[in-house]
């Protein structure tokens, strides 16, 4: 049982009261989205059925060149420079636990080509609620080591 | 403004706030907050810090 908050192609608006401590939002009596009695915000979206949205809960987007340089972010009070190719996240709002996962990318500016891949890490032994550690590193046939790269994408999902 | 403090290897980090928390914080908020505990730290301004990072991983605190 929910609230329903549904538009009906019919009759327009139609409410639906309970005490159930769910709210539900109908199209045509169908439910696209809901939130739950513990917070979660499910919805459809094209994923063809109501599943619960998992948030991105931190992301920044910096240059790692000259003097480290945040083009934007979201829940992150700062980026700290540890050395070449290594950087910590720190974030606003700390996670629930540090079992959330990481994702990092970023363009291939100054080691592009075949000669070299791209290698972008976590370090896990320092992952915390409140950061999380990634390093950057270029591997090629005959060379390999950290580096700053310009474009540099971290994302944090919970 | 940066902060820069002394790591446990005897480095340097350099932490970059971002505009967005110091919108809320102030910059000895973010030092309370990122620096790890009984590090020395300090806050300066952009241009102490040098922008040529060709021997990055040999900055030492003086």
């Amino acid at each position: 049982m929910a609230t329903i908050i549904n538009a009906d192609t019919s009759d327009g608006l139609k409410l639906t009261s309970d005490t159930s401590g769910q709210i539900d939002f109908q199209s045509a009596g169908s439910t696209k989205a809901l939130i739950d009695t513990s917070g979660n915000l499910k919805f459809n979206s094209g994923f063809g059925s109501v599943g619960t949205a998992y948030g991105c809960r931190a992301w920044i987007n910096f240059n790692g060149t000259g003097t480290p340089a945040i083009r934007a972010s979201g829940n992150v009070s700062s980026l700290t420079d540890n050395g070449t190719g290594g950087y910590t996240i720190n974030f606003a709002t700390n996670m629930p636990d540090i079992n959330y996962a990481a994702s990092s990318a970023g363009t291939d500016t100054a080691f592009g080509g075949a000669a070299f891949a791209r290698v972008v890490s976590i370090v896990s032994s320092t992952r915390a609620v409140g950061s999380v550690q990634v390093t950057m590193q270029y591997v090629g046939a005959s060379a390999a080591g950290y580096f700053d790269y310009d474009e540099n994408h971290v994302s944090i999902f919970r | 403004m940066r902060i820069i403090y002394e790591t446990s290897d005897g480095g340097v980090a350099v932490i970059v706030p971002t505009p967005e928390y110091l919108l809320t914080h102030t910059m000895e908020e973010v030092a309370a907050k990122d620096v790890p505990a009984g590090a020395n730290y300090e806050i300066v301004e952009d241009s102490v810090v040098p922008s040529d990072r060709t021997f990055r991983g040999a900055w030492t605190w003086a």
